[in-house]
């Protein structure tokens, strides 16, 4: 007896929900764990002092990436259903060319370049050894919103599920990080993130709504941390 | 004569038509229509460097964009061409369309201000745009620091800065935003309605170096948020271009905090392919954001040129 919700795809579904959520693993080794976007800074200078800030600072970043490499990571995974290796590099330049600072252009190439090796090892598919054939030849920067995109289109998940995974790691990242940096309970941080979750839909839609050259954002105080950490003494994270 | 066909505003003209932010703005004034004669300004400016001094060599203009002439009054920098752009207009108003082209030849130095802060109007009908291009070719040096936006209730405001820059030349290039009339109005803290603006900057080649959109949309995204504003009302946003060795000492001198006792935080990163360095400060008061930038102008100098500021005005 087949039941309503089972769906007749339910194996397929299974399958697709276990790959997703291997890759987008916020534990998946491709050292998230040694950043914390600008949380170390912000706890040093009392941006960030408590659950409540904690939040709002996490919010912003989700929103700053909703509007900026999400939208080159909806392009890049249109592109590389098509196999277009050549307008995935466009797109990586542009990204590269938006990132700003030091340590958020050494975040995004190292964690790309990782996830785009391990997918080769794990996934195997011809574009993902093509592009890290591109990455390895210094052709192009390899950012990790790109390397998202070309692994979830070669395993045939959806862009959604890409925007969904890499806006979930942009706030497991400074949640991970505030656990290890704050006087705060898992319970906080988890509620924290159950919160922010639920605007994933509205941004997606946003976001694939958008082209390219609307990568936009605003978040002054954020850039300014960056700064402030890469002058720091002590430092616990690269970013 | 500028050739009705391709006007040099019809770059931000199409921008405005297409940007997602302006979507809801595309509806003509009531009053004279966006883009006409006296709403659509021009101003092109080309510096030569001449015997011991660069000079305006190229001047075109259009109402309500003005220039008058090039001054050389910096005593620190006697070979220094000072241009002030001036609007006769004195604010900007809805429907407005600007373009300004400056190029600075080999070895050009310029200084490049304006008269008065740029006030953006409140708006209940299209938007205001600038366009702006900047072209500096081998060993020029180009300061362009205007003075603040100050953007009414209500405003809507495009600007669109496309560079190119030779690899040996410097550019320095500030924008301060204020929030409003900060004391004027209640609603008038962070009350426009859209500001948005875009700087491209590329190789002489075409070789894009790096790219920065800022869209400041206070009913979409909270201006207080953590991480954005949060306590502080004024922004600036200052990009320099410079040789690597040169940026690398600028940076080395310029620090970085964030102080909520003084109020003010800042701080500078190297931009992508060696570009330069971009500086951002936010403060409470216009007046402690432009002495921050006024310090970083100085080391700028001091690292590029070897000159010494010029004593501040004692109304600017």
């Amino acid at each position: 007896m087949i039941i309503a919700n089972d769906g007749d795809d339910a194996s397929e579904t299974a399958a697709l929900l276990t790959r997703a959520l291997q890759f987008g693993d916020s534990m998946f080794p491709i050292g998230g764990f040694s950043f914390s976007s600008g949380l170390e800074s912000a706890i040093q200078k009392r941006v960030v002092i408590d659950a409540a800030t904690l939040r709002a600072f996490t919010r912003t970043a989700i929103e700053q990436a909703a509007r900026g490499d999400g939208i080159a990571l909806i392009a890049a995974h249109r592109a590389a259903v098509v196999g277009d290796v050549d307008a995935l590099t466009r797109i990586d330049s542009q990204v590269y060319a938006r990132k700003l600072s030091d340590e958020a252009r050494t975040m995004s190439i190292r964690m790309g370049k990782k996830f785009t090796e391990i997918g080769v090892e794990v996934v195997g598919a011809p574009l993902l050894r093509a592009w890290r054939h591109r990455i390895e030849t210094s052709v192009t920067p390899g950012c990790y919103p790109i390397a998202l995109a070309v692994n979830f289109a070669a395993q045939g998940l959806p862009a959604r599920q890409a925007f969904v995974v890499h806006q979930y790691g942009v706030a497991a990242t400074i949640l991970g990080a505030a656990l290890r940096l704050m006087k705060l309970s898992h319970i906080e941080t988890q509620k924290i993130l159950y919160e922010l979750s639920g605007q994933s839909e509205g941004m997606y839609v946003t976001a694939a709504a958008a082209r390219l050259s609307d990568m936009a954002g605003f978040a002054p105080l954020t850039e300014i941390l960056a700064a402030v950490h890469t002058r720091a003494h002590v430092r616990l994270f690269m970013s | 004569m500028i050739p009705a066909a391709f006007p040099p505003w019809a770059r931000v003209e199409a921008l405005g038509a297409s940007m997602p932010e302006f979507v809801s703005f595309q509806d003509e004034p009531l009053q004279m229509r966006s883009g006409t004669v006296g709403k659509t300004g021009f101003l092109r400016l080309g510096f030569e460097h001449r015997t011991g001094q660069t000079i305006l060599a190229t001047l075109e203009r259009r109402a309500p964009y003005m220039v008058q002439r090039a001054l050389h009054c910096d005593e620190e920098m006697p070979g220094l061409a000072y241009v002030f752009l001036i609007t006769t207009t004195g604010c900007v108003l809805q429907g407005d369309r600007l373009a300004l082209d400056v190029t600075l030849g080999p070895r050009a130095q310029a200084h490049l201000t304006s008269q008065s802060a740029t006030k953006i109007h409140a708006m209940d009908a299209n938007y205001a745009a600038q366009s702006q291009t900047i072209t500096l070719a081998d060993d020029a040096y180009l300061e362009f620091l205007p003075d603040p936006v100050i953007p009414h209730r209500r405003a809507r405001f495009l600007s669109d800065t496309q560079i190119s820059v030779a690899p040996s030349a410097t550019l320095l290039f500030s924008e301060i935003i204020q929030p409003g009339r900060k004391h004027h109005h209640p609603d008038e803290r962070f009350g426009a309605t859209v500001l948005s603006i875009s700087t491209s900057v590329v190789r002489p080649d075409g070789r894009s170096l790096f790219a920065e959109k800022l869209v400041i949309e206070p009913r979409r995204y909270v201006m207080r948020q953590t991480g954005v504003m949060d306590s502080f009302d004024v922004f600036a946003n200052v990009i320099l271009c410079a040789p690597k060795d040169k940026a690398e000492r600028i940076h080395e001198r310029m620090g970085a905090d964030v102080n909520f006792a003084e109020s003010l935080a800042f701080g500078a990163c190297h931009l992508p392919n060696d570009a330069g360095l971009i500086f951002k400060v936010l403060g409470r008061e216009t007046a402690q954001v432009k002495a921050k930038v006024r310090e970083f102008w100085e080391i700028v100098r001091q690292e590029i040129i070897g000159a010494a500021l010029p004593p501040r005005y004692l109304w600017r």
